[in-house]
């Protein structure tokens, strides 16, 4: 990273606020910085405390600026479409990205189901995902995430409750969405869901997918160090599955899905290289992973947006004779693949 | 001897005209039939109409002009009593004057009643005549925008928003701040704790709040000593003032209204290019930003709107729409006004109130808010600025001349119209 011109601390010093040279290190614009000294004031303000309101301000710009802590663990909060889900170390902070897909996802959708959806959602961290299909599908959908870390489970659920106490979510949500901590790699995990095959109607599931090579490269400073590595990198060796170690979660998902038989599957990934890696497992699946075969696509960050002129598709060759499509703009970041035959019976 | 070393003859000619005295006096009838002369000119004249059309359709009936005669007939009704009302005053004036005492006094007796029937009847036919805006019912947004120039117009747009706050928390208007976005720097401060304002939006969302602050858009004008001036000089800035129409937060009529593509509202999706302002990279749970701006931009017109208030991208893109469609609908409407007001002579059309006119000047100095277009003057001028009453009276004032610019324009359509069907196919040909 270019290093910051002194005088752009003078200048965030006389135009915004004497707090803001705190914050320009992590925020490195002055708009972002205006921005984000704005949002550390309102929560300030809006936070009862017998500690003066400047001396917060100040703690909360040395947590966020000096120590590059980010604002969501600092703020304790970030917005997830219309909800607001609370965030604290130990577990993943949700990302834009996650948000623009399940919002895709949900556009994609038949409209009438006559029976209410049943959704899954592995690895499911503060229970962003669960909990914003819930406020996007009618009531009766039954959501369930998963997730190994106590921590995770304990804060979903809370989260849970606090979008209903600000009524962003029904008070049916507490019955029809729930939260349980299982380990997806442990042998009796199927059964224990209590899933019969075909029933299921959405999994999802936003696993960790950076390579440890990753983790040191491309991941940013505050990522690195104020979020769990338990939910960015595969803790687990690869070796029973035949496949990169940033991939093992993918590969058993697949056997689950292999189980499970659900209607449609969204799997968020780290690029293009993993989708297309991923999409190839899919492709080449063998047995009851035949039936998605067929039916896979490549989701950009802005699934919903059209990158490219009318009538024309992106497409990618994943395998030596499958092509998979590619859709929206940005990067790669998902993985959707639904069961044919289901899909001719609608 | 007067006590003033010395008057300025001007002033004692105006005096003398108004006749000093008469000022104090208080004429009953003035606060209760102030029609202004256009609107009585245009009633007279479709009362006439009205009278017209009836007689034809006395001796043969015509589908057309039945219509157009209930168009109209409301107008008449209520002009007829109004004359009447009017007419009858006159007579309880004239009675009044008699050298009877016993007819004085019943006549004095009458009075009282007579206003009132007259008070009434007028403002029915002021109702029944003022021709309604298509947006008056509507919640607005009020978008204070500094001038070109320094931080004193910044400093001042600040005053600006404040004053129209807190003229909607004295009047009991619901509020909220759309968009706030300041510099609050260290070295600079403006008086009375004034921020350097880049763009505030203020949503007022009490319905009808269109109608009530739609005159004061344009530019408003400051001439005061800033506080950051040293030398005392007195700066000339501006500030420029929009008013958009909004929608009401869970307005359910005028919903379906967005989906319509009639309406002002409707802007076509694919019209519209939406950006995230993030920064490329790996994105995903590589990276954590915070960056939730939106920004649009409608391809035909080229406007542009961008939302990064909140740290939600949902709730910035639902206010980045809603800003967009407001203006866009401002826009269609203004378009739509300046092809009628080409239709028109050309007298009018130096009335219009245009997007770059300065409409008001507040002067510090002389403690004094002007009104260009009302012609009004209001003294006490902190009180203005703190939303009071005399802001109040400003805004009622240019209510005032609104209505009667309306029916000005109103009228001035209808001899246009009149004028086209009237001339002869020939001189379009000419043309």
């Amino acid at each position: 990273m270019p290093r910051l011109p002194p005088s752009l601390f003078w200048r965030a010093r006389k135009q915004i606020s004497p707090f803001a040279p705190l914050l320009l290190p992590v925020c490195r614009t002055l708009d972002s910085t205006a921005n984000e000294l704005r949002w550390i004031k309102q929560h300030v303000n809006s936070t009862k405390s017998l500690v003066p309101r400047r001396l917060r301000i100040w703690q909360a710009c040395l947590k966020r600026g000096d120590r590059g802590m980010p604002l969501q663990y600092v703020l304790g909060t970030q917005p997830f479409g219309p909800l607001e889900i609370l965030c604290r170390p130990g577990v993943l902070i949700p990302r834009p990205e996650t948000e623009s897909l399940i919002y895709h996802l949900h556009s994609i959708l038949p409209r009438h189901s006559s029976q209410p959806l049943k959704i899954l959602d592995l690895c499911t961290g503060t229970g962003c995902i669960p909990l914003l299909l819930s406020s996007l599908l009618p009531a009766s959908t039954k959501i369930s995430g998963v997730d190994i870390s106590p921590q995770a489970i304990s804060l979903s659920r809370e989260n849970l409750t606090h979008n209903i106490t600000l009524s962003h979510l029904p008070a049916s949500a507490s019955k029809s969405i729930n939260f349980t901590k299982a380990d997806i790699f442990s042998p009796g995990f199927v059964p224990s869901l209590g899933y019969k095959p075909g029933e299921l109607d959405i999994l999802v599931s936003n696993p960790p997918y950076i390579s440890s090579h990753g983790f040191n490269t491309t991941t940013e400073r505050s990522v690195r160090l104020f979020e769990p590595k338990l939910a960015l990198v595969p803790q687990v060796t690869a070796e029973q599955y035949d496949c990169e170690p940033e991939d093992v979660f993918y590969a058993r998902l697949l056997e689950i899905i292999s189980v499970l038989q659900p209607k449609r599957v969204l799997f968020e990934v780290g690029d293009l290289d993993q989708a297309a890696r991923v999409a190839a497992m899919v492709v080449r699946g063998k047995g009851a992973l035949e039936v998605y075969a067929q039916a896979v696509e490549i989701w950009r960050d802005e699934p919903g947006v059209d990158s490219h002129e009318e009538g024309v598709t992106e497409k990618m060759g994943v395998d030596e004779e499958a092509e998979v499509e590619i859709k929206g703009q940005g990067n790669g970041r998902g993985v959707y693949f639904w069961r044919r035959d289901d899909q001719e019976s609608e | 001897m007067s006590a003033a070393p010395w008057v300025c003859r001007s002033c004692v000619r105006s005096l003398r005209r108004i006749g000093f005295a008469q000022q104090f006096v208080r004429r009953a009838s003035t606060d209760s039939v102030k029609l202004p002369p256009a609107l009585l000119e245009r009633a007279r004249f479709l009362t006439a109409e009205h009278d017209q059309l009836s007689a034809q359709l006395a001796t043969n009936f015509d589908e057309k002009i039945a219509k157009r005669a209930g168009e109209v007939h409301r107008i008449a009704d209520a002009f007829k009593k109004f004359e009447n009302a009017k007419a009858s005053l006159q007579e309880l004036e004239g009675l009044l004057k008699s050298d009877d005492a016993e007819m004085r006094e019943l006549a004095q007796d009458d009075l009282a009643a007579t206003h009132d029937q007259l008070a009434e009847s007028s403002r029915n036919l002021s109702v029944a005549l003022t021709p309604k805006h298509p947006f008056a019912d509507m919640p607005c947004l009020i978008e204070v925008v500094p001038g070109p120039g320094g931080t004193e117009g910044r400093f001042f747009a600040d005053t600006v928003f404040k004053m129209y706050q807190a003229y909607c928390t004295n009047k009991g208007f619901r509020t909220k701040v759309v968009q706030y976005l300041a510099a609050d720097s260290t070295g600079e401060k403006g008086g009375d704790g004034e921020t350097a304002l880049q763009e505030a939006v203020l949503e007022v969302m009490e319905e009808g709040a269109y109608a009530h602050f739609r005159g004061e858009a344009g530019m408003h004008r400051v001439q005061r000593v800033p506080a950051t001036e040293k030398s005392g000089r007195t700066h000339t800035s501006a500030v420029a003032v929009w008013v958009l129409p909004s929608f009401a937060e869970n307005a359910t009529a005028s919903d379906g209204d967005w989906d319509n593509p009639e309406s002002d509202f409707y802007i076509d999706p694919a019209e519209v290019k939406s950006e995230k302002m993030r920064a490329s990279g790996a994105g995903g749970q590589h990276v954590n930003k915070t960056e939730s701006a939106i920004r649009l931009t409608h391809i035909p017109t080229g406007i542009t709107v961008s939302m990064q208030d909140s740290r939600s991208q949902h709730t910035n893109r639902a206010d980045a729409w809603r800003l967009l469609r407001s203006r866009i609908a401002q826009k269609r409407r203004e378009a739509r006004e300046e092809a009628a007001r080409a239709l028109r002579s050309s007298v009018l059309s130096s009335a219009q109130l245009t997007r770059g006119d300065k409409i008001r000047t507040y002067n510090y100095g002389q403690d004094r808010c002007t009104d260009h277009r009302a012609g009004l003057d209001v003294h006490n001028l902190p009180d203005v600025l703190r939303g009071g009453d005399t802001l109040g009276k400003v805004i009622n004032a240019v209510h005032g001349w609104l209505t009667e610019k309306d029916i000005q324009a109103l009228l001035a359509d209808e001899e246009a119209a009149a004028a086209a069907a009237n001339a002869p196919p020939k001189g379009r040909k000419g043309k």
